[in-house]
């Protein structure tokens, strides 16, 4: 794709980018802010900007005069780059060149990671289903050849295709005769591979091999998240249609909602107390299939996929999740020692848990290693390829449950802390999922602490999600509008830093900008929240690190994953002390690590080993009894940490920031 | 070879902070090395006894500790006089019970012409220690402190919920701020961060890790002073380098063991004696953490503790 430079004048800040690339988007990742308060969405006419060197063909606006228009002015939300283009940002948009210089030189690094496929992170794997369909055409029976119609089906699935040692679903057997005869003998087989070889699962009338699919399914505490794969192709099934160039969304069969077990408690520990009223366990059972069926539903639709071809579904979950979907009694996950009914689950029937799926439809369930490290991070350590690679690996899982996994191929450590959803947009007031109308990323001016802010699908803002809530926080901090516990500053000359119902808030939106029609805020209770889970997860590295005898700088790699986002603001994350302060090269954001493993299983049967390996292998480390956990906590509850020698480079921004803003604002008192 | 008593490296050092003004100001703080260790580091300023006035007549003290201030038990000027004319206290603790809002609910401006009267009629430094509702104090040391200009008092606890308001007051009219936080050493050095951050320089600040009494979780607050001493003074952690202030006899004389009446427990032993006692073992305990200032009550007590001091601190 050809690049193209686009130089941000008076600071002359320059980045590279991919043509087409929005230009109010460049200026983000290039750190540069531009007053912006529709997300992107062309209505607040605030992001304008002059064109002073190169083409651009944006559409002329209604906030735009004719005389402006004729000068070069435009709308960078509105404007596609596609040539060398130098740029001029509004006085009122400007600050300070000193500032500027202290923000990080976005051109040399790449701080905005988007998520890292299996393509990339895990080497030598076959496209080879464990569920898989095979076209045969039949001899029809005669005198001569009188076999049953079964044998004559597995016989010829041995002829034509080598599969030796099938078995029979009993349901196949049931229909088999009819569809045998109303094809005319053309069929098309589906099988499955158990440990006791291959089973014959469904038989479909005609060749359909082409049309072989597959839902993964991440359940999460809070989210549940749904793929649709395409097994032929190897890919997320494309939505018909569908364009991924960040305004239009959709592009795959993706879909997630919030699981509905919530409303019977917010974390683990309240939904297995609730499992124990009479009826409870089936409820939860019940409500957590519901969400998966509207998901299921909705991927259905987005790809226009006829139900009946969906063969396969593989589910990852955390282990209360698992046992929860399972209706298997989860009370013991909650008592000394906590343990787990099973680790490892056979094939279920989808129908038997009330999914609403074609009635061949087995369950792969990702294997467990214990109460509180489940099989979503099995996943994960599976799909970001932690277990190929000789480097000493940390892998984060950010969500409502942090999981923490240290080590390489040879070995794995395991922790797990109770860290909140606020990353997932729960417990915080506007937050929300990362789907359209999420602010996803933000700047704030230090000097007049005017927002820019970029939602997902560039559509007006509906509330914030976890990529947004790191940004904001990040930026509150960075402009010294909050201070170091998270508390803003009473004497600020804005009106969008401002008593509301809840205690201190910030506008982000005003309501005549938003969808909702209603200001979207973040109050201080919302950054408490973002702290407590940043410190939850910070400290639990920092435990299982030191009791592995090592340290974050002997990290040579960190894979983050989680459902904050679809980008990670690698130096707003550490700014924070989300992430700690190390090379920024050593970073890889993979997103929802859960579902990466499970496409790549879903995709690949060879790797049933590996997974099963990797479950075994991990050794899990218990924080509620550990004698230091509690004190890193404590530690981390503060922007970036307590322990500030651990941030040296932020905190010496903070300091600079500081004396910067404070003799500017002296000069302006001055003058 | 000559035995040679092993020694800790130090590479830190408590900062000097100076409380009141005039010939009676003491300066705290200073010290090269763990409380004692006079043969690894220096300690230039001996740790110092405040006795405690309260701003009302206590109602709930035992016999024992009444005993001496009955007389003046009325009178908080009074009070602070006599510990310093009679027992030659060299800090007063003003204590402002009576502003607690589920107590009396004194109004902030009396609490703080109390104030005002008490530093006004003795030379020493005055403490003055709120009721500790944190949104109760952030009004009442405001308005102590604004009331006292220019009186260098020494106004707490200062807590995460009203640092603001507090600390504000005491850059302004520059006084001293006692920073408190719950028995935890990263809080405590978070609260010293944010003091710094609004402004208040590190002269005006000295730390309350919150004391329990003997028998009553002081091994606590013992390992977080002794923790904190070690970041201070071994790992340059320059926001815990401040000198530690505990308010401590409240803690002692409310318990049942101080309580207790001799004839309700001919076993324990005389009940005055228990009480003091009670009272100047707590205050060794808490010397030997690392207290830079003690709040205390019975002059007996403290009697012992200036020879115990005098003692520890011999050449």
């Amino acid at each position: 794709m050809p690049k193209h430079n686009v130089v941000f004048l008076p600071s002359e800040r320059k980045i590279s980018v991919d043509e087409e690339e929005n230009l109010l988007q460049a200026a983000m990742e290039a750190g540069i802010h531009i007053n912006a308060s529709c997300g992107g969405s062309a209505t607040c006419g605030k992001c304008k900007v002059k064109i002073v060197k190169g083409a651009v063909d944006s559409p002329k606006h209604p906030k735009l005069t004719q005389w402006e228009y004729d000068q070069g002015f435009r709308l960078a939300c509105l404007t596609p780059i596609r040539d060398d283009i130098d740029v001029e940002i509004p006085i009122e948009s400007q600050v300070d060149r000193s500032v500027l210089a202290l923000k990080g030189d976005r051109e040399a690094h790449k701080y905005l990671l988007s998520p890292q496929d299996i393509y990339q992170l895990v080497k030598g794997w076959d496209v080879d289903p464990a569920v898989f369909k095979r076209y045969v055409e039949l001899e029809p029976p005669s005198l001569k050849n009188n076999a049953s119609d079964l044998t004559r089906l597995i016989n010829a699935l041995d002829r034509q295709h080598g599969i030796e040692g099938i078995s029979a679903d009993f349901r196949v057997i049931m229909k088999l005769s009819r569809i045998l005869r109303e094809s005319d003998w053309k069929v098309t087989a589906t099988l499955v591979l158990t440990k006791k070889g291959y089973k014959l699962v469904n038989v479909e009338p005609g060749d359909n091999t082409h049309q072989n699919y597959s839902i993964v399914l991440d359940i999460g505490t809070t989210t549940i998240f749904g793929q649709l794969l395409d097994l032929n192709g190897c890919v997320v099934y494309a939505c018909p249609g569908g364009l991924c160039d960040g305004s239009t969304l959709f592009a795959l069969a993706e879909a997630s909602d919030y699981n509905a077990q919530i409303s019977y408690g917010e974390d683990v520990i309240t939904r297995i107390v609730y499992s124990q009223r009479p009826g409870g366990l089936k409820k939860l059972q019940e409500v957590v299939v519901s969400t998966i069926n509207k998901i299921i539903q909705e991927l259905l639709q987005m790809s226009k996929i006829d139900r009946s071809l969906i063969s396969h579904l593989v589910i990852a979950g955390n282990t209360t999740m698992t046992q929860l979907l399972l209706r298997l009694d989860p009370k013991y996950i909650r008592e000394a020692p906590y343990v787990p009914t099973a680790n490892f689950i056979p094939p279920v029937r989808a129908v038997h848990l009330g999914i609403n799926i074609g009635d061949h439809v087995h369950v792969y369930i990702f294997p467990m290693v214990a109460s509180y490290v489940g099989g979503d991070i099995v996943a994960g350590i599976l799909g970001s390829g932690v277990f190929q690679r000789e480097t000493l690996t940390l892998y984060m899982d950010i969500g409502t449950n942090g999981e923490i996994v240290l080590g390489n191929k040879d070995w794995l450590a395991s922790v797990s802390c109770s860290a909140g959803p606020a990353f997932e947009g729960a417990g915080v007031k506007f937050g929300m999922r990362a789907t359209r109308g999420a602010i996803e990323e933000v700047s704030i001016n230090p000097r007049t602490y005017e927002p820019m802010i970029l939602t997902i699908g560039r559509t007006k803002p509906i509330g914030i999600c976890g990529s947004g809530l790191i940004d904001s926080v990040a930026e509150f901090l960075e402009a010294g509008m909050i201070d170091q516990n998270g508390k803003f500053r009473r004497d600020l000359s804005t009106d969008r830093v401002r008593m509301g119902p809840d205690g201190y808030e910030y506008v982000l939106a005003r309501k005549e900008e938003t969808l909702i029609h209603e200001d979207i805020v973040l109050t201080e209770i919302d950054i408490e929240n973002l702290i407590r889970t940043k410190a939850a997860i910070y400290a639990g590295c920092k435990v299982l690190l030191s009791s592995v005898g090592l340290d974050f700088k002997d990290l040579e790699q960190v894979i983050i994953a989680g459902g904050f986002g679809r980008h990670l603001d690698l130096e707003k994350a550490i700014f924070i002390g989300l992430l700690p302060e190390i090379d920024i090269e050593k970073f890889i954001f993979v997103g929802n690590g859960s579902l990466l493993g499970a496409r790549l299983l879903s995709f690949s049967k060879n790797l049933l080993k590996e997974t099963e390996r990797i479950a075994l292998m991990m050794t899990n480390l218990e924080l509620s009894n550990h004698p230091t956990f509690m004190g890193e906590f404590i530690g981390a509850m503060f922007l970036p940490h307590t322990d500030v020698s651990a941030f040296p480079k932020v905190m010496e921004r903070l300091y600079r920031m500081k004396r910067e803003v404070q003799s500017e604002r002296t000069v302006e008192g001055q003058l | 070879m000559a035995f040679e008593i092993p020694k800790v490296t130090y590479t830190g050092k408590i900062r000097e902070v100076t409380l009141g003004k005039g010939p009676k100001a003491v300066t705290v703080g200073g010290e090269t090395s763990y409380p004692f260790h006079l043969f690894e580091g220096a300690m230039p300023h001996p740790p110092r006894i405040a006795m405690e006035v309260y701003d009302t007549p206590p109602e709930e003290w035992p016999e024992a500790a009444l005993e001496p201030f009955k007389d003046v038990a009325k009178d908080p000027v009074a009070w602070a006089k006599k510990c310093v004319q009679s027992y030659g206290a060299e800090l007063i603790a003003l204590q402002l019970v009576s502003t607690d809002p589920n107590g009396l609910n004194r109004s902030s401006d009396e609490a703080a012409q109390t104030a005002k009267k008490v530093a006004s009629a003795v030379d020493v430094p005055v403490i003055v220690w709120g009721s500790g509702n944190a949104d109760k104090d952030a009004d009442v040391l405001r308005k102590v402190a604004e009331t006292c200009d220019g009186m260098n008092l020494v106004i707490g606890p200062v807590v995460e919920g009203n640092y603001k308001q507090v600390g504000a007051g005491a850059i302004a009219y520059k006084h001293t701020a006692i920073a408190s936080t719950p028995i935890d050493i990263n809080l405590a050095k978070q609260l010293n961060i944010l003091l710094g951050n609004l402004g208040v320089p590190d002269g005006q600040i000295i730390v309350d890790p919150t004391t329990g009494g003997l028998g009553y979780g002081i091994e606590y607050t013992y390992s977080v002073m002794e923790r904190d001493r070690m970041a201070a003074l071994t790992q340059q952690d320059e926001r815990l380098q401040f000198p530690i202030l505990c308010n401590m006899a409240k803690e002692i004389w409310k318990t049942k063991e101080a309580k207790t009446k001799t004839e309700d427990a001919p076993t324990l032993g005389d009940a005055k004696k228990r009480g003091i006692l009670l009272e100047a073992v707590t205050a060794v305990v808490l010397l030997l953490a690392g207290a830079d200032v003690l709040v205390m009550r019975h002059p007996e007590a403290i009697k012992l503790v200036r020879e115990m001091i005098a003692d520890f601190t011999a050449k």
